[in-house]
């Protein structure tokens, strides 16, 4: 095992050397440049964006034998100590597995006494916050009045959980996750350096897939050397990142726009006969579908040079912003429940079939026309397949303007000839005429005038009606609930409101942010004050927490209420609700109220029993 | 000299002595449980620890460090596990199928364990480390075991395992190299069933999604026949009784998460049946299935019920009333009822 890890081999040893924190290190050269110290530093930031990293070349900077410098010379007895893990005057701690040090509180107490060797004794302590209260005490109270010859330098990945009083008495730095480029940058150097043979594309594959984690990056490219055994090459890369080729994606959404689940469930085969990874499959899903819905938001927002464009630009067409929408939120709850599926295949394709279930269908699917699959038939003909041969609609052309005119879909004839027309108005699952309804109930604006947002998951889909608790007001009539749901009457007013009351979706749903809304829909608020709002986004939604979302959220903001408005967003657990968390819980809410509406519908109940039709759950839309 | 125990194991091995002395210090087994990732990283493990001089591709099965791997004691080998694993099972990856409940990895073990990685070898340098399944280790104990994970001292192997990898500590993730191991080719699983006297390898392998060490077990397990009784229940809905078919399950002493790994794969079988035609788990189960499967979509949200259940099977929960919960919603979903009990 004489092998070192790249990761290990090329951790920066001077601050030249480190890759993507320049504001930070600037401001941290130029403080040991003029001596300026503190006393406490607390260095925050994602793993593997340089942490420990930076904080021992600080340490190194602090006890250079040539002086405090921004140049830690590297040769000297210090340095080089420091370099090799047995300096000591450094003592590195690492709170989250107390690991190295037995007693933790009682090194701290030790810091009074003066080092050994050195100028100063440091004090790395990793992951910080996850110190126990007696070791935080004892380090307060070396921080209250330090001994000018300690230092510390703490890190963590978590500064909600550090405590105030040891917040407030830190010099702190905030280290960014680094960007793909600066990734594959680094990478080029480490191969060329290691004289290794590669092909670029494949540096940008690993840039991509490291997100923002330098170390992360050199694990893969450990990997991919061994991978293709001495050198690293496009393919080999993609196949070791169990990358998807893109066509398979492709594949997948036309065969959910022809409505074909053997074709679906026949082109994840593939993928997995590819031996590619199904969470990559649908993490690659879900960014191609957000690139659809951006190109069918804005329509020119694609850069000309993708090479995907044609194929983005026709699913654009073929499928319904809606649709893109439902599928987008589909996929990002499936891979989240990949792990809680039999296995990842049944996992993904279940996503799949998900999809299929909540696009359009055909009146006629649902009416009495159904081709009835009579199980007596299939279970004759021992190939399954027959059954989707029959039972699968050809696509129905999506419709997002809902138009205010009753129409008189064929379902309704059909009801009418079968003598029980009061009934079948009321409650058949056809999508067309019960949405007709809606707008005329409520007298509130149509969406046809509105532009129909990116993101705008109104017809949502109860996609996870189960994972949503429902709430108390099921059992009350379908009319009360929707009333309830501010969603269902869309405000357009354009006079600025002066102040906010505290209702985050009553406020998104008025701010005109096209791509941008996703980020709001999926943001919960925290605090706000005049000027600023707070805002929680989950890891999940990550994606769409994006600068330039922020900067739209932000401008949104400051021109509805006509001053500045800064806007934090965060990424983590979300505690409360978000308007797309609020809106899928009550269309979950009043899918199943419209749904028990139709299943004790005894006409309904004829029909499925004496003709063998099926109740299509996902194409009843409430009343 | 030692050979793999299963033919699947062939490919991902090469795989990994084609690095030499590339290998990396911290390794990563992932893939679906049952297919043999725990025997990959056992052999491995001897590989490292064996003293012959001419090992090439394989342990020689015969110096006296193979023999106490194989005796299960070599003084630097040591197998990091749930208190209450059961260790008879020589493929433990399954363990979420079989009868016994695992319990965490603790804090204590890793730090047990990094005693273990830095006092010095007994032998010759080698320490290897095998942790299964590493998503046992709860978030004290996968913290503990980041630093001895990212810089060990030299000489020292850890071999990770898991099934479920996403649950794993990111920073545990990134810092081992992960080596994926997939499906095996469903001739060679066949092949090998066979030759295991299983009498119907293909039905079996179905039964487990391919997986043969899982398929092994499937055959010989004691429960088939409340299985059997059980997919026969969720056939005729109609006739459903709830109540009794909870205590007849709870009688039989299954684990929840095997009885939810059935209704679940039932219900994935249905809804793949009524939407694409395609049987997965149960073809010994098509007639019972399509009389079902014209409500497929009717069982979307139950299925996201059920993971949600899958995931908080692991706790200690009243067992009767988890499976009258279940099967009350199965029934309540068929009849396009989504109420949650
Ligand atoms: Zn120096
Ligand atoms: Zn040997």
């Amino acid at each position: 095992m004489a092998y070192q890890v790249l990761a290990r081999k090329w951790r920066p040893k001077t601050f030249a050397q480190l890759v993507g924190q320049e504001h930070v290190i600037k401001a941290l050269a130029n403080a040991f440049a003029s001596e300026r110290l503190h006393h406490a530093y607390l260095l925050t930031g994602t793993r593997g964006v340089g942490k420990t990293t930076i904080a021992r070349i600080m340490a190194k900077a602090l006890n250079c034998e040539t002086g405090i410098t921004a140049e830690p010379c590297g040769v000297c007895s210090a340095c080089t100590q420091i370099d090799a893990g047995r300096f000591v005057d450094l003592l590195e701690i690492d709170a989250a597995s107390n690991t190295g040090i037995d007693n933790i509180r009682e090194v701290l107490d030790n810091a009074q006494y003066s080092p050994t060797a050195g100028r100063f004794k440091v004090y790395i302590i990793d992951e910080v916050h996850m110190l126990s209260k007696s070791a935080f005490n004892a380090m307060l109270k070396t921080l209250e009045e330090p001994p000018s010859h300690v230092k510390f330098i703490l890190a963590t990945t978590d500064p909600q959980k550090v405590p105030i009083t040891v917040l407030s008495r830190c010099l702190q730095f905030s280290l960014r996750q680094m960007t793909p480029q600066q990734v594959t940058g680094h990478l080029h150097k480490v191969l060329a350096a290691e004289e290794i043979v590669f092909e670029p594309l494949a540096l940008n594959l690993l840039g991509h897939a490291a997100n923002g984690s330098m170390r992360d990056a050199l694990s893969l490219l450990d990997q991919a050397i061994a991978h293709g055994a001495g050198q690293v090459e496009e393919a080999g890369v993609r196949a070791m990142l169990g990358a998807v080729d893109q066509s398979y994606l492709f594949d997948l959404l036309d065969a959910l726009a022809a409505h074909d689940g053997p074709r679906l469930l026949q082109t994840a085969d593939a993928i997995a006969s590819r031996g590619l990874s199904y969470e990559a499959a649908l993490h690659e899903l879900a960014n191609v579908l957000h690139q659809v819905a951006l190109t069918q938001a804005v329509p020119n927002a694609l850069a000309d040079d993708l090479p995907q464009r044609g194929q983005i630009l026709a699913a654009a067409q073929a499928l319904s912003a809606e649709d893109t929408q439902l599928y987008y939120q589909i996929a990002l709850h499936g891979r989240r429940d990949l792990p809680l599926a039999p296995d990842e295949y049944a996992g993904f394709t279940m996503t799949l079939l998900r999809m299929l279930a909540f696009a359009p269908a055909k009146p006629e699917q649902i009416s009495g026309n159904v081709s009835p699959a009579k199980p007596a038939q299939i279970s004759e003909k021992a190939s399954p397949a027959q059954t989707t041969a029959s039972a699968a609609p050809s696509p129905a052309a999506p419709t997002n303007n809902v138009s205010t005119s009753t129409q008189s879909a064929p379902v309704q004839s059909g009801a009418t000839a079968l003598g029980k027309p009061e009934q079948a108005t009321q409650t058949i699952p056809a999508r067309e005429p019960i949405q007709a309804a809606t707008p005329k109930t409520e007298s509130a604006p149509t969406y046809d005038d509105l532009e129909p947002p990116p993101w705008h998951s109104e017809a949502a889909e109860a996609i996870y009606q189960a994972s949503e608790p429902a709430p108390q007001s099921v059992a009350e009539p379908a009319a009360s609930v929707i009333e309830s749901t501010p969603s269902a009457s869309p405000v357009r007013e354009n006079k600025p409101a002066e102040s906010f009351n505290g209702d985050w979706r009553g406020l998104v749903v008025q701010l005109k942010l096209g791509a941008a809304g996703m980020l709001a829909q999926n943001a919960e608020l925290l605090g706000y004050s005049d000027i600023h709002f707070d805002l929680q986004v989950a890891e999940e939604h990550r994606a769409v927490a994006t600068r330039d979302y922020q900067d739209k959220l932000r401008s949104a903001l400051s021109e509805h209420f006509g001053r500045d408005i800064t806007v934090n967003v965060n990424i983590g657990a979300i505690a409360g609700e978000t308007p797309a968390i609020m809106l899928v819980r009550e269309n979950a809410a009043r899918q199943e109220v419209a749904v028990a509406a139709i299943q004790n519908d005894p006409f309904i109940q004829t029909l499925v029993c004496d003709m063998g039709g099926t109740i299509d759950a996902a194409s009843i839309k409430p009343l | 000299m030692s050979n793999l125990p299963y033919p699947w194991l062939e490919k991902p091995w090469h795989d990994l002595i084609r690095e030499g002395d590339r290998l990396p210090h911290a390794l990563l087994f992932t893939g679906e449980a049952g297919i043999g990732k725990r025997a990959l990283a056992q052999h491995l493990a001897q590989f490292l620890l064996c003293e012959s001089p001419n090992k090439t591709n394989q342990p020689c099965g015969e110096c006296d460090a193979c023999r106490w791997f194989l005796a299960g004691n070599h003084p630097d080998f040591r197998l990091l596990q749930p208190a209450d694993a059961d260790e008879a099972t020589e493929d433990a990856d399954t363990s979420k199928k079989a009868k016994k409940k695992s319990s965490v990895i603790g804090v204590d073990d890793v730090r047990d364990l990094a005693d273990f990685v830095n006092l010095s070898a007994h032998r010759g340098g080698t320490r290897v480390t095998i942790v299964v399944p590493a998503e046992a280790m709860n978030t004290a104990a996968a913290n503990a075991f980041l630093k001895t994970l990212e810089e060990p001292p030299a000489g020292a192997v850890f071999i990770l395992i898991s099934d479920h990898w996403r649950r794993l500590l990111p920073t545990i993730r990134s810092r081992c190299r992960v080596f994926p191991l997939t499906i095996p080719e469903p001739k060679v699983a066949m092949a090998w069933l066979a030759g295991q006297a299983v009498v119907n390898p293909l039905l079996h392998l179905a039964h487990t999604g391919g997986a043969p060490l899982a398929a092994a077990e499937d055959a010989a397990a004691e429960w088939l026949p409340v299985r059997s009784a059980f997919l026969e229940k969720m056939a005729e809905p109609a006739t459903l009784n709830v109540l009794q078919l909870a205590a007849e399950l709870e009688k039989a002493k299954l684990d929840t998460v095997l009885i939810l790994d059935w209704l679940q794969k039932w219900v994935y079988d249905v809804i793949s049946l009524g939407m694409a035609g395609v049987i997965r788990y149960y073809p010994d189960w098509q007639d019972a299935l399509e009389r079902v499967s014209p409500r497929a979509r009717l069982l979307l949200g139950f299925a996201s019920q059920l993971n949600e259940s899958q995931a908080l099977a692991h706790h200690p929960l009243n067992q009767r009333l988890v499976l009258e919960g279940l099967l009350f919603g199965y029934l309540d979903a068929l009849r396009g009822q989504d109420r949650r009990g």
